[in-house]
């Protein structure tokens, strides 16, 4: 985040807490987290090396009201320096059948589990592969979100004016595989060059949605950007990793059936600077869909399963250019398959979780695995561990093989 | 006239009282049903809920609940706000219940900006780790029991109607039921759970009453796990009845940004 816009949210903080009584609560968490692999090219045995203190404030005011969510962080594995993270810095009002959220936030929608097709929302995955909270999966943006209740069905609309890209580990406490270099890179993060900050390079999404039945049904529009740097410029040697325009366009339908939760979704990503699918270097267009069923096995057991596949368009063009390139080409259609278990024990005071991505198209795999125990109302104890593995380094997970690692977190909250 | 001649209208008046008897089981417990979770037509309170579990450690939940009945003794609508521990504060769950079919529960978790269905068959799993079960808080529907009434006695000296009630279809979580119904209120005041070898499993205790806009409410109540140990006690605070909740606020509109009109800070 630019410097001058810090300044001025924390000042917008500040002037809140101070100007009535504000509600004031948080968490302080030591996170620690190691490296097991012995090839990881990263100059650092530890993944994470953190303490965190949380501060939220919340004041609600007869028409509007006000909510902040500051990290107080230091991570010793990444860098030497204290940071200061607005997660969420927004002012909220209701205005009759219009709601209003201004600021730095958090944003989801959809309805997959840690999949997304029409969530293009900033995420975090530097965080989410170190053991951080699942809260940090999502990297805050700083936005103008609109929602109507008064239609036929109900309006978001989501503006972005500055792009916010996805956090993917940077070299430094996470490795990478760099295609160009064609290594595992573990001392500098990936050349990238972000789009500017005009109206044309903001980003916009939106969503209506409404009930049909036992059944959330919704239809979704972004235009913006892809996430991940996943063009590349040959004219810039400096930093050729750039975010290709995008405009995606999709459904979901998620309710109650066969005695659990089941979802649907689907999304066409048009990929606006190479829409035949002829530039070797800009990302096809593709077609993604994905079915979700969840259900409760028996008491304090959990389980879910997804399916998704995405299919590359114009894929002859794509498999001939990534033949004529030496370079791995993906299946016409790719699968992902994904499951979650949650197992409760002792009062519900441990949880068991695991979740893993298996693609049998990209041959990859990401397992997550963790333990925690809420030892008190305060106070929480945590460990758990990343494992990737791939037989191709340029596919989603095996880009990242080199980092498994297991963590340790402790939790005071107040 | 023979014996037989003679016991002929006294069985008949046994088996004939007996079904009055039934009729009036039934309908006690729907009144206590209706007197217990459905008082007025909506309502909200303040929540302080204390976990206590075998080994005497304390555990503390806070939130603020709000209740519509869409129809009386039918369906509800209730609305949950977290404010304690602070793991949870500001997290918000709805459940919209239903007398035919399955209830629906969502949940919304503000750090992440999250909406999701959470799967409810089973209504005996625990409410926020408590010895409460969701069937405890929202109620479970008396046609689901079959009822007679035992006896009177009285609890605490107030005279209350014992009614046992046995579930239509088998359940793991209990076999039968003891209810101790106050016959002034209809509040029961006591409720004992057994299990298929009539061991007494689980106990909930009116133990307070108040009455609040005219309607008689248990404020405090608890219950207690008999064969594991621990209770969990709740505390009622900051009652209102009849606020004229509308429908709306039970989607997820509020469900993301609450309605502080009913819910304060």
């Amino acid at each position: 985040m630019k410097q001058g816009a810090r300044v001025l949210l924390l000042v917008i903080v500040m002037a809140g807490s101070i100007s009535a009584d504000p509600y004031i609560d948080g968490f302080l968490q030591a996170l620690y987290g190691a490296n097991v692999s012995k090839a990881n090219p990263t100059d650092n045995d530890q993944t994470v090396s953190e303490t965190r203190f949380q501060l939220r404030f919340e004041e609600i005011g007869s028409r509007a009201e006000m909510f902040t969510r500051i990290d107080f962080v230091g991570d010793n594995a990444d860098s030497t320096e204290f940071d200061i993270e607005i997660r969420e810095a927004f002012l909220r009002a209701r205005l009759g059948s219009f709601d209003f959220k201004i600021g730095r936030q958090i944003l989801t929608w959809g309805t997959g589990d840690l999949i997304f097709i029409n969530d293009l929302f900033a995420k975090d995955y530097r965080s989410f592969f170190v053991g951080r909270d699942d809260q940090y999966l999502k990297a805050p943006q700083t936005a103008i979100r609109a929602e109507w209740y008064a239609g036929p069905a109900d309006l978001t609309v989501v503006w972005t004016p500055s792009f916010e890209p996805n956090r993917l580990p940077n070299g430094r406490t996470l490795s990478y595989f760099d295609p160009l270099s064609g290594t595992f890179v573990g001392d500098r993060p990936l050349p990238t060059k972000e789009p500017g900050n005009s109206f044309q390079e903001s980003e916009l999404a939106v969503r209506l949605a409404r009930r049909v039945g036992p059944f959330a049904v919704a239809g979704y529009f972004y235009t913006g950007f892809y996430k991940n740097p996943v063009g590349l410029d040959p004219t810039d040697p400096t930093s050729p990793y750039v975010y290709p325009r995008l405009r995606v366009y999709g459904a979901s339908l998620r309710g109650t059936a066969l005695g659990g939760i089941v979802w649907v979704e689907g999304g066409y990503y048009e990929s606006r600077d190479d829409r035949t699918g002829d530039n070797p270097f800009i990302q096809n267009s593709t077609a993604a869909a994905l079915v979700g069923y969840e259900r409760q096995l028996f008491e304090n057991l959990t389980v879910n399963l997804q399916w998704q596949g995405e299919q590359i368009l114009d894929y002859e063009t794509y498999s001939l250019q990534q033949q004529q390139g030496g370079q791995f080409a993906r299946d016409e259609l790719a699968h992902l398959v994904t499951s979650r278990v949650t197992r409760l024990l002792y009062d519900e005071l441990i949880m068991l979780s695991g979740f893993v991505f298996w693609s049998p198209s990209d041959e990859d795999i990401y397992a997550r695995a963790s333990i925690a125990y809420d030892y008190s109302d305060e106070l929480t104890v945590a460990v758990g561990a990343n494992l990737f593995h791939g037989e191709q380094p340029v596919t989603q997970f095996a880009r990242f093989a080199l980092n498994d690692n297991f963590w340790l977190k402790l939790t005071y909250g107040f | 006239m023979t014996i037989r001649m003679l016991l002929l209208p006294v069985l008949f008046l046994v088996v004939f009282a007996s079904v009055r008897a039934e009729l009036d089981a039934d309908e006690l417990m729907k009144q206590s049903h209706l007197a217990l979770y459905y008082a007025g037509d909506d309502g909200r309170t303040d929540v302080t809920m204390t976990i206590v579990n075998k080994r005497g450690k304390e555990r503390l939940r806070e939130f603020t609940m709000l209740r519509l009945d869409n129809e009386e003794g039918g369906d509800q609508k209730y609305y949950t706000y977290f404010r304690k521990p602070s793991d949870v504060s500001r997290l918000t769950f709805m459940v919209h219940k239903s007398a035919e079919a399955n209830d629906k529960r969502w949940i919304y978790v503000p750090s992440v900006d999250l909406v999701r269905p959470i799967s409810a068959d089973d209504k005996a799993s625990s409410f926020v780790n408590s010895h409460f079960t969701y069937e405890d808080v929202s109620g479970r529907h008396w046609s689901e029991d079959n009822h007679a009434i035992v006896g009177d006695s009285t609890v605490d000296g107030v005279p209350v109607v014992v009614v046992e009630s046995t579930p239509v279809e088998d359940l793991s979580s209990f076999t039968t039921r003891r209810t101790y119904i106050d016959t002034s209120t209809y509040l029961p005041l006591r409720e004992h759970y057994y299990d298929g070898d009539g061991t007494l499993i689980r106990v909930f205790t009116a133990e307070t009453i108040e009455t609040v806009s005219d309607i008689p409410t248990i404020t405090v109540r608890k219950i207690e796990d008999v064969q594991k140990g621990g209770h969990t006690i709740v505390a009622f605070t900051g009652i209102e009845y009849n606020l004229g909740i509308g429908d709306d606020i039970f989607t997820e509109r509020y469900l993301k940004a609450p309605p502080r009109e009913y819910i304060g800070r």
